[in-house]
């Protein structure tokens, strides 16, 4: 009898979890303020991306875009929760709404199909880290090198395939793929690698912690960071663009933009519609309200 | 970031591994010896739904089972899968993984017993319950030791595969760390840490093999 048991328990559960699947509403929807938990914004981001994201002196996560989303928070009242994740895995967890959006230094170009986006905030461009003995001086010499770059990043999509820089890449030696930056570097350091496809952002904070490397005059292509929210989420990208326009006005941008050291390399006040050092007179009716 | 910091921050992490370390022991050890009856049964639709239980289990990468578990309830069923899924679904996964493992070993000690033992024991009335528990199973526990002890080893390693589900334990932060300080130190850090965790594992397991050695 118990071995019977056993066997319908099983066939009971095969049964109803395909039941489930039957059921299962295929419609998307969204709450007004599109966040998955009322009153909770879960970010998402690699934590191994300074100066966006990664671990601080106290073991805290900080950077510029987790300073920015606290930013947020603050103006909302929502409470911010940080979940470093694995950058392969970022759509599943964004699907599944796991994480409300990606804001770690996220590239929008190329990827406009695939998700809703915030206002581009960064003009960031994808460049050449090298060796500065490696007499590596121009793209044309990385011929028959062997380049590191991100698996799943936007350097990888330029080097890709079908990518703008598909030819320069054809020419490499190789091109291998990287779970994380340090790693990358590491073999730079080691010799294993020729140069390695980065964003410039980071490319200076790599470079900062370690001697004898630079990045190459001719970048790949430039490009914008923006918030990466789930295919459709509209409420939540309209509110978040609203309080980076407060956050603008407030000058609470520029100030965590010199603090993170890429004051050079913020766009928000062109994306919103204004031209540097003019006076800005940005509406804030949420802040009134 | 300071040694001392870095050592807080790896020791959170480590309490982190050990905490995937202690509920999966806790649940896959009695699910495998349930596994192994399954596989041992004399029903051949249990024994061979078992079969190809285990054979999955162990044939397919621990991480792809980690990400099946965590993201299948939302991919299959469309379900809103919460926060707190995620450290559930990382003990679901570890805990069926490591139960197909340890089924076989079970049955390696349970299959390894002569079968003068079930017979004397059917003599001397004891209930096939009481046989197994009182005679087969103690002495099994003492056969299969040193390979539950390597299984146990590999996963203290294993804890590392969580992060596939963005659980921070003490690689990821190791990783982080290194990334921040952009220095490979960390790892060397995390290598002692998961040394000595282990050195404590095969202390204890020792122990219990020693306290075990009886009627030898």
């Amino acid at each position: 009898m118990k071995k019977y048991l056993a066997g319908m328990l099983c066939a009971v559960m095969v049964v109803s979890s395909l039941g489930f699947a039957a059921m299962a509403d295929e419609t998307e929807s969204f709450g007004v303020d599109g966040l998955a938990t009322e009153g909770t914004l879960v970010v998402g981001f690699d934590a191994e991306y300074p100066p966006y994201g990664y671990m601080d002196d106290n073991g805290d996560y900080t950077g510029f875009d987790l300073e920015l989303a606290e930013a947020v928070c603050q103006i909302e009242g929502w409470e911010l929760v940080k979940t470093p994740i694995d950058w392969d895995s970022k759509d599943m967890e964004l699907n599944s709404g796991n994480i409300d959006c990606i804001w770690n230094g996220f590239t929008m170009d190329g990827r406009e199909d695939s998700y809703t986006f915030s206002v581009p905030y960064v003009d960031n461009s994808q460049v050449i880290c090298v060796s500065d003995d490696a007499g590596i001086a121009s793209l044309e010499d990385l011929e028959g090198k062997i380049v590191g770059v991100q698996a799943d990043s936007a350097a990888l999509t330029l080097l890709e395939e079908g990518g703008d820089q598909a030819d320069l890449a054809a020419t490499f030696g190789e091109l291998q793929q990287f779970a994380d930056y340090n790693t990358a570097f590491a073999e730079l350091q080691a010799g294993s690698l020729d140069a390695v496809a980065i964003d410039v952002g980071v490319a200076q904070y790599q470079i900062k912690g370690r001697e004898g490397y630079s990045i190459l005059e001719e970048s790949l292509n430039s490009e914008k960071y923006a918030v990466g929210f789930k295919k459709g989420n509209q409420n939540l990208a309209d509110i978040i663009n609203d309080d980076l326009a407060i956050l603008y006005d407030e000058g609470i941008f520029d100030e965590l933009a010199e603090k993170y050291e890429i004051a050079d390399m913020v766009c928000l006040g062109e994306s919103l519609g204004f031209e540097l050092g003019d006076d800005l007179e940005v509406e804030t009716e949420t802040e009134a309200e | 970031m300071s040694f001392q910091v870095m050592m807080e921050q790896l020791a959170g992490g480590l309490m982190k591994s050990i905490s995937i370390f202690l509920l999966t022991l806790l649940f896959s050890l009695p699910l495998g010896l349930l596994v192994s009856f399954g596989r041992m049964s004399k029903n051949r639709i249990i024994r061979s739904v078992v079969w190809v239980f285990i054979s999955i289990l162990r044939g397919t990468p621990l991480m792809l089972q980690l990400l099946a578990v965590y993201f299948g309830p939302y991919y299959l069923f469309n379900l809103k899968i919460g926060s707190t899924w995620r450290f559930t679904a990382i003990i679901i996964a570890f805990s069926v993984n490591y139960s197909a493992y340890f089924a076989e070993i079970y049955r390696s000690g349970i299959e390894s017993m002569p079968p003068g033992q079930y017979e004397a024991a059917k003599l001397l009335g004891y209930s096939r319950s009481s046989t197994f528990m009182r005679i087969i199973f103690p002495q099994v526990v003492k056969r299969i030791l040193p390979s539950v002890t390597n299984e146990v080893i590999t996963l203290v390693k294993d804890t590392s595969l969580a992060f596939s589900l963005a659980y921070a334990e003490m690689f990821t932060i190791a990783k982080q760390i290194a990334a921040k300080e952009t220095s490979f130190m960390p790892f060397i850090a995390a290598a002692i840490f998961y040394y000595v965790f282990n050195a404590v594992v095969a202390f204890l397991m020792e122990r219990i093999e020693k306290a075990l050695n009886y009627y030898t």
